[in-house]
């Protein structure tokens, strides 16, 4: 089963998003921010994470940063899952290493084929 | 429910700003701009209250987001509850099994096929029943045939008979018109009637034993026949009656499967109003971010009004850039800016 890392410190975001991932199939873990997320990491392996942007702690373009810097890490997709829309921020994501962006509200159904995208 | 899009565009409305929030009066005079009332100790009688408004905001958005997980969690129990019982039932009246792809144990369609397989087993046992009964039949009648034969047979011998003794009867009178040397014939016929009776007396014995068997054979005929036809008529009942209850069966399977194929249905639209309330739900997080960034500014608002009756002595500026500090500044700047948004739409992949 494919294991996904869903970073956000709103506990009622991961809890959706992990529902609707769940009810997709897959294995979720939850991590509450960045410096949460990359603790987790290592000790376990992820296939994907989907991370907020605006986070205590550490934020979401911060991480991605991080995670890149491992090699495990370098082609694993990450996707921004935020409330942003902004063109300048998507750029930074990207430049990051995000996979895509998405923007909350998400439509379960759509998160759903977004993942199975970069999840081949 | 369509909380989503309505109240997306909503929250997609700029921020008001702290200006826009408070009345100018209220804010020069929090701020210590004021110069016709509002000294340091008037200023000071506001910290109260907006630890209070940071705290009260504080525990809304965090009783909110209770309340978002506790309706989240109720309707994941929901979602999981709901597909597992139109699974359940599925299987029970289709036997897919979802692990195997084959019939499940014990489902409806299992059974039914089942019990089509007894009743033709059955039928089948009856017939090689009813074929060896025919069989039977048709050995008792050639027994009662060859019974009819022997019969017969013992007849012509019977006629024989008649003749030796009519023979030895004949014989002793020639023997008695031949006096003295007919004396050793006479005693031959008289030996050869005796015979013949006796032989006679074996043949009517053998007589009463065929027409005993003939007897026997008829009635066992007769039974035979008889239970044949009782069986075939009760096997037909049966077959009948089975088939009936099969019917009956297969309709109410037939209804089951509509009632458990509506629930799939409703299972279905089940899961997708609950995909648009998770959508919905998703509120609570802009709102507990804008609560935030109110708090953030009655924060900055408390400390500046703190510092101006502590230090200042209600002379110097605090102007309105300083609400500017906000905890998510570029979630702010998006609210209110005019820079254009992708055109990707809500999903985009790099």
């Amino acid at each position: 089963m494919r294991k996904i890392l869903i970073v956000d410190d709103s506990a009622s975001m991961r809890q959706m998003v992990g529902f609707t991932l769940r009810d997709g199939g897959y294995e979720v873990l939850e991590a509450e921010h960045g410096q949460d997320a990359l603790d987790k990491l290592k000790t376990t392996t992820v296939d994907l994470i989907v991370t907020d942007l605006n986070m205590p702690v550490m934020d979401g373009i911060t991480l991605i940063q991080e995670v890149r810097k491992q090699p495990a890490m370098k082609l694993k997709p990450i996707l921004m899952l935020t409330t942003e829309g902004l063109a300048s921020r998507k750029e930074q994501a990207k430049a990051a290493g995000a996979t895509g962006w998405l923007v909350k509200p998400f439509e379960p159904e759509k998160l759903l084929s977004t993942v199975s995208k970069v999840l081949p | 429910m369509c909380v989503g899009s309505g109240g997306a565009d909503s929250m997609n409305q700029p921020l008001p700003t702290a200006s826009e929030v408070f009345r100018p009066e209220q804010l020069a005079g929090m701020a210590g701009l004021s110069s016709a009332s509002s000294g340091d100790d008037d200023l000071s009688q506001y910290l109260p209250h907006l630890d209070r408004m940071s705290a009260q905001l504080t525990q809304t958005s965090s009783q909110i987001e209770s309340s978002v997980l506790m309706v989240c969690q109720s309707f994941q129990e929901i979602a999981v509850r709901a597909k597992a019982t139109v699974a359940m039932g599925r299987t029970f009246v289709s036997g897919a099994d979802d692990d195997h792809h084959g019939q499940a144990e014990g489902s409806f369609d299992t059974l039914l096929k089942r019990c089509g397989h007894t009743l033709v087993h059955v039928l089948n046992i009856t017939e090689l029943s009813t074929e060896v009964s025919r069989r039977a039949v048709e050995r008792v009648k050639q027994i009662e045939r060859a019974s009819r034969k022997i019969t017969g047979a013992l007849d012509q011998l019977n006629e024989i008979t008649k003749g030796n003794r009519i023979m030895a009867l004949n014989a002793r009178i020639e023997a008695a018109h031949a006096g003295e040397r007919g004396a050793g014939f006479a005693v031959v016929a008289v030996e050869v009637a005796a015979q013949s009776e006796r032989s006679q007396q074996v043949t009517s014995q053998i007589s009463g034993f065929v027409e005993e068997l003939r007897a026997l054979a008829v009635s066992t005929l007769t039974d035979l026949e008889q239970t044949i036809q009782r069986d075939q008529a009760q096997v037909e009942r049966c077959r009948i009656e089975v088939q009936e209850s099969l019917d009956e069966l297969q309709s109410s399977h037939r209804r089951m499967k509509q009632v458990l194929d509506s629930i799939s249905r409703d299972g279905e639209v089940l899961a997708n109003d609950i995909g648009i309330a998770v959508r919905g739900m998703q509120f609570q997080d802009r709102v507990s971010q804008r609560i935030a960034h109110v708090v953030h500014d009655l924060s900055v608002l408390r400390s500046q009004l703190a510092a101006r009756t502590a230090e200042d002595g209600g002379t110097g500026q605090c102007g309105a850039e300083n609400f500017a500090a906000y905890t998510m500044r570029e979630e702010r700047l998006v609210a209110g800016s005019t820079e254009a948004e992708s055109a990707e739409g809500d999903v985009e992949l790099f």
